[in-house]
Formats: C-alpha cells, sequence, structure tokens
C-alpha cells in the first residue's frame, strides 16, 4: 500500500522522449529518448539451442551478488533469455551501435504500438531509472487525444496485472497541458478551454479543449515537428558540405541557435548585411579535436517550415496558424471565443524563440480578415476576437509538468482508479477517469 | 541489466552537476524517492550555494536504536564541508539533513576524491541501513572471540549462549520486517515480505526453491538461503505479532564467517542484503512481463491461424445467409 507520503509518479511517454517523475517537482526527473534496444537474437526464430543460462546478466557481477542472483531453470532456451536482454533510453541508443542490438521506438504517432516493448520500457523505467516500488505509488500516465479506450486498458492490465501499482490515472496530454499554462501570469482564470498546441518529434497537433473534455471533431493534426526540422537542418549542413553533418549536431543547433523571425525576405537581408548573425557551432569530439560547422539561414528558416510549410514538404502546405484558424472554426460556436483567447503552446518543439508572437500575429491577420468582410457584408460592427498565445516556463516539458501540478493535490488519489477496483470490476474502468476541476 | 544498484541514480546525477568545477548555483527543489518507503529532498532553501539534502526513511526510529547517527556522522564527517543536521530541523517531515556548502566545498576542491564523495552520498540510504547489520557482526566478533566452539556440537547447532541473544528488528515496511541475529559463529539475517497478489505469491515460491536449490549447484561461496513459507523461523517466533498471516513469507539468509571476515566483505554483504526484497519483486515482476510477452505470441500465432482457417465468403453467399431475426430467409427478387 502506498503510504500518505510517497508521492505519485508522473510518466509521460512521448513519441520522441519520455519524461518521468514525481508528482510536485517542478521538472521531469529524467527524459530520455523513447527507445528500446532489443537483442537480435530475440527477434529472430533461430531454433533453439540448449544453454544453461545465468540469470545474472551482467558478466561483471561480484562473487556476492549471487547472493539474489542463482540460476533460472535450465530448460529455457536462448531465444526465451534474450527476451530479457535490452537496454531502454540513451543506454538503448548507446547499444544499438553494436551489431548485437536492434533499436525500435514502441510509440509510433503518439499511440502505443508495440505493448512487449512497453511493458519493458515500463518495467526498467520504474525499478531501475526511479527506484520505485509500484505498489507503494500512485501513477498517473499521459494519452495522445483520441486513444482508443482499448489502448486505455491495455495499459490498465499491465500497470495492475504485471506492476501491482496502487492506483492509476490517465490523463489526456492537452488537458495537463493547459493545466500547465496556469502557472503563467497572462492566464486569468484557472480554466480547462483552450486551444492546445502540442509539438512534439514526431506529430503536431491542434486540440481544442472545452472544460477538461477533448472535443474531438475538431481535432488537427499537422505531419511536420521536430524531426523534420532535424532532418531539414542536416540536409541544409549537407547541400553545404559541412565537415559533420550529423543527426546530433542537426538537433544540437536546432536547439542552440534556431528561432522564427517576423518576415524571412527581411531577415536574409538582416544576415546579408550583418555577418555576426551567422554562428559557429562547435562540435566536441571524442579526441578532444574540435570541429567547426558554420551555421546559416537555418537558423531562422528550420522553424520557418511551420509557417510556410512549402519549404519542407511537397505534401503538406497549409501554414500552422490557419491550421488553428480551422480548428477552432469546426469547433462549437460558443467556446470558440474562448478558444481564440487562450491558446497554449506545449512541446518540445514550441521552444524556438518567438514561436508565439508569430502565430499569434498570423492568426490576428486571418481573424481580422474574416471580421472585416463580414462587417463589410452585414454593414455592423463587430465586438472583435481577442487572440491570445500563451508561452510559460514550463511549455517545453508542459505536459508532464501539468500532470505534477495535478497529481500533487489532496484530492488526487481519490480520482484515481486502484488495484482493488481494477480486480473487482475488470480492466473495462479505466474507460472512464473523473476530470479535474480546478485546483 | 536485469541488476539493481544500490546507489541512487538521481542523487547521483544531481550532485555530479553541483559539484562540477564549473556549475553555476541556481536554485534547486526537487523530491526524489527509493525503495522502502525512502525519500530524498535536494534544495536550497537558504542560499544558492547551500545545498540541504534531507532523507527519510521509514524505520528511521529503529536505525536510532542501532546507531545510524555514528554511522553517519564516521562516513560523512570526514568532508570539512558538510554538516550533518542529526534531526533535519530545516526540513520537516525528514530525519537527517547533510548541508554542502558549496563555497567551502570550491576552496578545498583539489583535495577531495569528488567521484567518491559522489558516489558515498549516492548511497546514502544503503549506509543508513547498515547500522543494525555492523552491529550485529560487531556482536558476532565479541561472541566468536569469547565462546569456545564445543567439540561436541558436530552438527553447529545453535549453543545456548546464543539463542538467547537479542535480536535486532527494523520495520522497514508496513507490515514487513528484518531480522538480525547474531551468534558466535554466524548472522542470520530473516526477511519477512508480503505478496499481495496471488500470482505474485505462486512465483515467489518457485523462486525461493531456487535461491535455495543454487547454492547446491554451483554457487558454493553464496550464503545458505532457507525459506519457510507460513512458517516463522524460530529464531524470531517471539518477536512476530502476526504468525498467523497466510501472506507472509520469510526468508534466511545465514551469513557465515567467510562472509564477514574483511571489511569489504561485510559491506558487500550489506548492499546486498538490504536490497534483496526489492530485487526479489522485481524479479517476480520480470518474469510477469515475460510470461505476458510469450502469450500475447501464442494469441497472436493463433489468431493468424484462425484466420487462415477463415473461409472468404462471396458476396451472393452473404446475401444467402442474411436471415431476419426469427430466421427466415429473405426472397431474393430479382
Ligand atoms: N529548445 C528546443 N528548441 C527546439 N526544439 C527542441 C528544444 N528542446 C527540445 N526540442 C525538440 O522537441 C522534441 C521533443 O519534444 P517532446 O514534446 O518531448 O516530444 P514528444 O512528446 O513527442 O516525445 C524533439 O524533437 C527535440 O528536438
Ligand atoms: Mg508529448
Amino acid at each position: 500500500m502506498a503510504s500518505a507520503q510517497t508521492p505519485a509518479v508522473i510518466m509521460d511517454n512521448g513519441t520522441g522522449l519520455t519524461k518521468l517523475g514525481f508528482a510536485g517537482n517542478d521538472s521531469p526527473s529524467w527524459v530520455f529518448p523513447m527507445a528500446i534496444a532489443t537483442s537480435v537474437a530475440s527477434s529472430g526464430n533461430k531454433p533453439a539451442a540448449p544453454t544453461k543460462p545465468s540469470f545474472r546478466a551482467s558478466t561483471t557481477a561480484s562473487s556476492t551478488s549471487s547472493i539474489s542472483g542463482g540460476n533460472l531453470s535450465t530448460g529455457i532456451n536462448k531465444r526465451d533469455m534474450a527476451d530479457l536482454d535490452f537496454f531502454i533510453g540513451d543506454e538503448a541508443l548507446e547499444a544499438a551501435k553494436g551489431p548485437s542490438y536492434s533499436l525500435s521506438y514502441p510509440i509510433r504517432h503518439g499511440q502505443i504500438e508495440n505493448w512487449d516493448q512497453m511493458e519493458r520500457f515500463w518495467e526498467t523505467s520504474i525499478f531501475k531509472y526511479l527506484k520505485c516500488e509500484p505498489e507503494d505509488h500512485y501513477f498517473l500516465l499521459t494519452e495522445p487525444p483520441l486513444n482508443p479506450p482499448e489502448n486505455r486498458e491495455n495499459t490498465a492490465e499491465i500497470m495492475f496485472e504485471s506492476f501491482n501499482c496502487a492506483g492509476l490515472y490517465i490523463a489526456v496530454q492537452a488537458v495537463l497541458a493547459l493545466a500547465a499554462s496556469w502557472t503563467s501570469s497572462k492566464v486569468t482564470d484557472r480554466s480547462l478551454t483552450g486551444t492546445v498546441i502540442d509539438s512534439g518529434d514526431g506529430v503536431t497537433h491542434v486540440i481544442p479543449v472545452a472544460e477538461g473534455y477533448v472535443i474531438g471533431s475538431a481535432i488537427k493534426n499537422v505531419p511536420l515537428a521536430g524531426r523534420d526540422i532535424t532532418s531539414f537542418i542536416q540536409t541544409m549542413l549537407r547541400e553545404r558540405g559541412e565537415k559533420d553533418t550529423s543527426l546530433r549536431t542537426a538537433e544540437k543547433i536546432k536547439q542552440q541557435f534556431c528561432y522564427v523571425c517576423p518576415d524571412i525576405v527581411k531577415e536574409f537581408n538582416k544576415f546579408d548585411s550583418h555577418p555576426d548573425m551567422f554562428a559557429k557551432y562547435m562540435v566536441e569530439t571524442v579526441s578532444q579535436r574540435k570541429i567547426e560547422v558554420d551555421v546559416g539561414y537555418e537558423r531562422f528558416l528550420a522553424p520557418e517550415i511551420f509557417f510556410n510549410p512549402e519549404i519542407a514538404s511537397s505534401d503538406f502546405l497549409t501554414p500552422l496558424p490557419t491550421i488553428v484558424d480551422q480548428c477552432i472554426q469546426a469547433s462549437p460556436i460558443d467556446v470558440r471565443k474562448n478558444l481564440y483567447k487562450n491558446i497554449v503552446l506545449s512541446g518540445g518543439s514550441t521552444m524556438f524563440k518567438d514561436f508565439g508572437r508569430r502565430l499569434q500575429r498570423d492568426l490576428k491577420g486571418l481573424v481580422n480578415e474574416r471580421v472585416h468582410s463580414s462587417e463589410r457584408r452585414s454593414g455592423t460592427k463587430s465586438s472583435g476576437v481577442q487572440v491570445q498565445v500563451i508561452s510559460h516556463k514550463r511549455q517545453k516539458n508542459a505536459v508532464w509538468f501539468g500532470g505534477s501540478l495535478l497529481a500533487q493535490t489532496g484530492e488526487f488519489r481519490g480520482y484515481c482508479h486502484t488495484k482493488r477496483d481494477y480486480e473487482e470490476y475488470g480492466p473495462n474502468i479505466v474507460r472512464s477517469f473523473s476530470l479535474f476541476n480546478a485546483v | 541489466m536485469l541488476q539493481l544498484e544500490p546507489q541512487n541514480p538521481l542523487i547521483k546525477e544531481s550532485f555530479t552537476t553541483v559539484l562540477d568545477k564549473e556549475y553555476a548555483p541556481i536554485s534547486l527543489d526537487r523530491i526524489i524517492t527509493d525503495f522502502d518507503f525512502t525519500s530524498y529532498k535536494i534544495s536550497t532553501p537558504t542560499s544558492k550555494t547551500t545545498i540541504l539534502f534531507s532523507i527519510s526513511i521509514k524505520c528511521w526510529k529503529d536505525l536510532l536504536n542501532y546507531g545510524v547517527l555514528e554511522l553517519v556522522h564516521s562516513r560523512y564527517s570526514q568532508y570539512p564541508f558538510i554538516t550533518i543536521d542529526d534531526r533535519a530541523t530545516q526540513d520537516p517531515g525528514y530525519d537527517l539533513s547533510l548541508i554542502v556548502d558549496l563555497q567551502a566545498y570550491h576552496q578545498v576542491i583539489d583535495s577531495v576524491n569528488v567521484d567518491e564523495l559522489i558516489e558515498e552520498l549516492s548511497l546514502l540510504k544503503r549506509n543508513c541501513f547498515a547500522a543494525p547489520f555492523l552491529q550485529a557482526f560487531n556482536r558476532y566478533q565479541d561472541l566468536s572471540q569469547n565462546v569456545k566452539i564445543d567439540p561436541n556440537n558436530l552438527y553447529g547447532e545453535d549453543s545456548q549462549i546464543s539463542s538467547n541473544e537479542q535480536v535486532l528488528k527494523l520495520d522497514y515496511r508496513d507490515a514487513e520486517s528484518i531480522y538480525i541475529k547474531p551468534s558466535h559463529d554466524r548472522v542470520t539475517v530473516i526477511f519477512s515480505t508480503i505478496f499481495s497478489d496471488e500470482i505474485d505469491k505462486v512465483f515467489s515460491k518457485v523462486f525461493l526453491q531456487e535461491f535455495s536449490d543454487a547454492r547446491k549447484r554451483s554457487i558454493q561461496k553464496a550464503p545458505q538461503v532457507i525459506n519457510s513459507h507460513n512458517e516463522v523461523p524460530l529464531e524470531i517466533k517471539h518477536l512476530v505479532h502476526d504468525p498467523d498471516n497466510k501472506d507472509k513469507v520469510y526468508i534466511t539468509f545465514v551469513l557465515f564467517p567467510r562472509h564477514l571476515n574483511t571489511e569489504e566483505h561485510k559491506w558487500n554483504s550489506i548492499t546486498h542484503i538490504q536490497l534483496f526484497r526489492s530485487y526479489f519483486h522485481y524479479h517476480i515482476k520480470i518474469v510477469k512481463c515475460y510470461l505476458h510477452q510469450r502469450m500475447r505470441f501464442r494469441v497472436n500465432t493463433f489468431t493468424k491461424i484462425l484466420n487462415r482457417a477463415r473461409r472468404d465468403v462471396d458476396e451472393e453467399e452473404m446475401r444467402a445467409e442474411r436471415k431476419t431475426a426469427s430466421g427466415r430467409r429473405f426472397e431474393q427478387r430479382v
């Protein structure tokens, strides 16, 4: 049983990064790639060779570690043992450099695709990274918008049956992002109504939320996100023939140097008249040798693909502000006003400097145009629409932070389903969770 | 890979950052937890260069009786920039604080083995839990010097003197305890643990059998493990309040002189034994995950076979098959 003191565990498993930590903290304890490296032997269907495996995998185990090690049954074949041989996160990326492991990402487009891998990913996250006995903690997990209820049930099955966790709450990421925006001074009423722009590694979602409920029919997906910006930068580096064009370098350049500009043409001119706008990125190599990479127009061009998608993609051409406008227009008329007033940013790929300002300006332009044309047609004066995009300090891991805020309240445990509930009613109890009201 | 480390990785990471030469002080306030209802807090309530590192442990009261404060002082007071607050006066709800003064640290930074210090800080929980073990080990040493080995006791049964020896008890979780009993030729450590889940209970039996058998097979150096499912071991019979609890499992480790002869062996034994419960539960969970994986695989193969067996029904047949609720066919008029 969880004692009154043990903090809840917040796990936000995104497409690209996993954010793990404890309720009450203001940033996640762990942020690492949502990757798992599995032994190549476990994926092939080779005939099983009888071996005498040891339950201790590490060869460096000291002699006394056998106190708790000991041989498991001898009847297990090699392939089965290979299933126990895996790494997650940064260790997985490291292991996958060798020939004996293959790398996979169990989450695609925000949804869990491979449950075997996900179960192992959680097991290691909980025991090895967070050092938690799941029986002692309540858990808050996050899910993308429109997650099928079957996925929730599968998640509950793993959390309760494999791990016996004390209690579970599954929250919609967009709702948590709204809660996280309460830390901004611009937010005056702590409502759960607003438009969330969640841009992570794999996808960008635009999600209208009214009083804590996602307006599913109006959700819009943009197939451009962090990964595409990084590869755009990488292409530019390659075309110029820079000395280092690795994904890692492109990623670093993106995070350190990129920003959103008000106008591309002016920005090109600015670069040409001010050579100091060109930056240099130092790649640290293992051998202490420094490689210098020039950083040029990609500083503002890369994030520009949100606003002018045609520079990077040939099949998706709608700018983000237009998508946001369409999304709000597709929502019920009585909430539109509040959706325009509270547009909240969330996720790593909204971190570019001035991203929010540009979005607000472009969106305002679209809205005002519509208001004017309707005024001209009807001949009456409209009261106008307030458009406000909210950036805040916790934006990068907003989903995680929102979870931390909600799970540290005294009421949180009351909203969770417990292991007892699960055993009594079965997995379908997690199809619904009561909603958090204002804190 | 499937090993649990005794160090807390988050403490390690925090102090690796904080104790770095180039660290630019920021204000900190973070909670970290560990197994067995242990939590830590790293914060900077007074100034950014004074790190308050507090720990709370569920069985702190027991540990106090077994000399945890002396032990903590002996391990951390060698660092002049660390102050030990025995009662965590600045952090209500916590049991003990270490106050790291970064300014003082930077003055002596060249004489400090930083890696060792970080390691030592990340082992705070283990170090606290070591107190009763060390006390029992010392008692064993006293006893072994004073008690002559009885030449008639060929079977190594407990002698009269040591069976009256006091048992050190740690209520490390809600209803689970560790009992440590020193005697003149061994130290016996008994764990009680509870499996709330029925499936876990079954696995635990299999596992424990393996632990006992492991020694027979290959790992001679491992300590003897005796497990008794619902029966309370003789040594602690008088200490257990709920002898009829059917969910409780008792596991006995017998540490022999070879596990206790050097400082290194002693600490090694402590490190592994105090992690045992978490390790045990972790491995049962690994096995469950592993079985689920096999089951999913099975179900998938069966589904594939079933799908292959399904006959494609064409449009014509479909129409012929259509029936009303009462079972009557539709009349097809063309
Ligand atoms: N400061 C930054 N500037 C720009 N992009 C960033 C920054 N920090 C992180 N990112 C990008 O954000 C993405 C991860 O965002 P996140 O919201 O965690 O994604 P997800 O939830 O989909 O895993 C990565 O593509 C990463 O490169
Ligand atoms: Mg995300």
